[in-house]
């Protein structure tokens, strides 16, 4: 027989049994819908995460942080807080970053420091609104790092100060939801704490006396900045800073970037020299707590000081010295991280090796990404076998249908038999049927698959304009439509062949007798 | 032995009856000539339809050989018996055993699919076929909108779809009334005459009437008779 005509007898012999075919082509729409809706959405999010990636060029990027050092040490951590020399490779210092650019195929590294002026800021103010730091961070703005942008543009090689990136949540409190691009261009002001000595402050050559300083007195509202100490009473002020981009929430959630020299210079405070004040480790540069070694060593000074004849209470005459950044870096313990930028995906890991043997630890974006297709992968398993059994219940009915249709079409057999059919001709008329409700329950699955996806996508892009999947296609890729149809036809085959095996091996004379 | 036509020799077709064997025939030997026209007579479960379906390829005997149309079909398996078959025998049924959802036309086109035959071709014989048993305006009727006689007509056409040598008739008339009953005969007797052999298995005497040979099955075994 003619494989067209396997296809007429197959067709006729559905529309024979409408109901029964329409009942168990049903059971396996039902799975295949799941299946499609399900894979469609790992499926999605598998593509949305990894075109963030290239987007963000994370997929060619590079994150290099410090090896913890675990080893005990009576004198400190190496990686610890305190002074280290530049050019230690077990810190993140200007000299690593350099040595790292120098490596094949590194196209670019960007340095990334969190904390550096942000225990000198107090909060953010504009048009009457004063928002707290959340996350403020910097980096080198040398194009290494390009943050999703929703409005305006990236910081720049020539913004080195009085620029910021803000994140649309930031733009929201702001009073600019909706109209990121008006946000762009404004000048905000970072409210800097008392006693600010860091880049745009008035330093005075005469200190207020010491006297004035309460200890005790607990923190200022909204400031964060000492209560006490010879540079106590210097005024906060508002440093000006233009708004050049607003960035996606969606990644990068309440976060301001600075320019990273901006941040230094804010960080990097100036000390009024022989004023008594010592550095308590990075971050402090005001007198430190009352206890201890320096407690000894402010007590020694002042006492010097006072016999040079200068009496206790009376104003401090004082000049002021500023690390250079290098110092204050290496005060500091090096940057947070470095990113490194490579010239193509092939070359990332033979570049984090490298860096690996730098003393340094180096994760890639891949691997990354690859952690997040994995997590992605597991939900995919656990919805797919969830579709899966589904479709298991729907192939036993495949199978019983069958069994039913060879027993109601005994006698029909005996007659095909008679007429010249032969045994593998009925067993290939039964497989096609059975392969036929398979085929067409994906069809249908596929169909309203793919309807429902249309459908939440809708409902996503309505109702989570920002949210982290709002840029997500969610459209049911080409091969999944094969992979399904083709599934649900090799279940209905596989269903259809003990049935038709069974009608094949019928003796032509009993079924001829059959009633 | 007749040549080209069917040739029985020492069959014996036993059936398993619980913990007992049944002689359905019992070492028959038969020869019957091509184009005749024989009936075959005798009471139920004397073995008419097990002889028919030996001789028509459908059942195989347990011992003995069956020769028809030159074909020993000890010999062949189930792919060969089946063309042959096919080609080589039309049946009619007392039922009819019409496909029901399909027409006239489609039914008669069965065993010619069945043949790989293409479809143009096949739709020209079928027609070609019902026009001969007078029904060529009754192309696309579904079984349920035809008559008995109308039905057993296209059973018929359907036999004769593939030029087959012989026919086998298992009680034509069984379900008819004795005019379209008659006409049935008449349309067997016609065929006969073109030069088909045919076997018709009967319980009415008047259907033997019109045999050139009458054939009696008794208790598994057979003997000439007579058609009174």
């Amino acid at each position: 027989m003619r494989f067209a005509d396997y296809l007429l007898l197959t067709l006729r012999s559905l529309r024979r049994s409408r109901l029964r075919s329409f009942l168990t082509i049903s059971a396996i729409v039902v799975g295949a819908t799941g299946v499609t809706v399900m894979l469609t959405f790992v499926t999605s999010v598998k593509n949305f995460v990894t075109q963030q990636y290239v987007q963000t060029g994370q997929i060619d990027q590079i994150q290099v942080s410090e090896t913890p050092n675990l080893t005990y040490s009576p004198t400190g951590s190496s990686n610890g807080p305190g002074p280290q020399g530049v050019g230690n490779t077990s810190t993140l210092t200007p000299a690593l970053e350099a040595q790292i650019a120098a490596l094949p195929h590194v196209t670019g590294v960007a340095a990334i420091a969190q904390g550096f002026g942000s225990q000198d800021l107090a909060y953010l103010s504009y048009g009457g609104h004063e928002l707290n730091f959340n996350n403020l961070s910097a980096y080198e703005p040398d194009g290494v790092i390009t943050p999703t942008l929703v409005a305006g543009r990236d910081l720049g090689p020539t913004d080195t100060a009085n620029a910021i990136l803000v994140s649309s949540d930031y733009a929201d409190a702001l009073g600019f939801k909706g109209s990121y691009a008006k946000l762009v261009g404004q000048t905000v002001e970072l409210h800097t704490d008392t006693g600010y000595t860091g880049v745009g402050a008035t330093l005075p050559s005469v200190l207020p006396p010491q006297s004035q300083c309460n200890p005790t007195q607990g923190p200022q509202p909204g400031s964060s900045g000492p209560t006490c100490g010879p540079t106590a009473s210097l005024p906060a002020i508002d440093l000006p800073a233009v708004v050049v981009g607003v960035m996606s929430a969606a990644s990068d959630h309440g976060v301001i970037y600075l320019p990273l020299s901006w941040a230094i210079a804010i960080g990097n405070t100036a000390l009024p020299a022989g004023s008594g004040i010592v550095s308590c480790g990075p971050g402090t540069r005001q007198t430190c707590p009352d206890t201890g070694q320096n407690q000894g060593q402010n007590q020694g000074q002042n006492q010097g000081q006072n016999q040079s004849g200068q009496a206790p209470g009376s104003p401090q005459i004082v000049t002021w010295t500023t690390q250079t950044a290098t110092q204050f870096l290496a005060q500091r313990g090096g940057y947070g991280s470095l990113i490194v930028k490579v010239d193509g995906t092939d070359h990332v890991a033979a570049v984090a090796t490298s860096i690996d043997h730098l003393g340094v630890s180096a994760a890639t974006g891949i691997d990354a990404l690859n952690q997040q297709k994995q997590k992605a992968n597991a939900i995919g398993l656990i919805l797919g076998s969830l579709g899966l059994v589904a479709l298991f219940i729907a192939a036993l009915g495949v199978m019983n249908t069958m069994v039913m249709s060879v027993f109601e079409r005994t006698r029909e057999i005996g007659v095909m038999r008679a007429l010249g059919a032969r045994r593998s001709t009925i067993r290939r008329l039964f497989t096609f049927e059975a392969t036929a409700l398979g085929f067409f329950g994906g069809l249908f699955g596929v169909i309203i698959g793919s309807v429902f996806v249309l459908a939440a996508k809708n409902v996503i892009s309505k109702s989570v304009k920002s949210g982290s999947l709002s840029g997500a296609n969610f459209s049911v890729p080409i091969w999944l439509i094969v992979v399904v149809i083709a599934g649900t036809s090799a279940i209905g085959l596989l269903s259809g062949f003990f049935p038709a095996r069974r009608a094949a091996r019928l003796d032509p004379v009993e079924a001829l007798r059959y009633e | 032995m007749a040549i080209g036509g069917i040739t029985l020799t020492g069959v014996t077709r036993t059936f398993q009856v619980g913990d007992e064997e049944f002689h359905a025939l019992d070492r028959v030997n038969l020869s019957i000539d091509r184009g005749a026209f024989v009936a075959v007579m005798g009471p139920s479960g004397s073995g008419k339809s097990t002889l028919a379906n030996i001789i028509g390829g459908l059942d195989r005997p347990t011992a003995g050989s069956v020769v028809v149309e030159g074909e020993d079909l000890a010999k062949l398996g189930d792919a060969a018996l089946s063309r042959f078959r096919n080609k080589a025998i039309g049946f009619v049924f007392q039922s009819f055993n019409l496909k029901g959802d399909s027409t006239s036309l489609e039914n008669v086109m069965l065993p010619l699919t069945f043949a790989r035959m293409r479809p143009k071709q096949r739709k020209a014989r079928a027609t070609a076929c019902l026009e001969r048993v007078g029904l060529g305006d009754r192309l696309h009727h579904l079984p349920n909108q035809l008559s008995g006689g109308q039905r057993q007509r296209v059973a018929i056409a359907r036999a004769l779809a593939t030029e087959p040598a012989l026919i086998i008739a298992d009680e034509p008339t069984g379900n008819l009334d004795s005019a379209r009953g008659a006409e049935i005969i008449a349309m067997l007797g016609a065929l006969n005459a073109d030069g088909v052999t045919l076997l018709v298995i009967t319980h009415d005497s008047a259907v033997a009437g019109h045999a050139d040979r009458v054939v009696e099955v008794v208790d598994g075994t057979v003997r000439e008779g007579s058609a009174g």
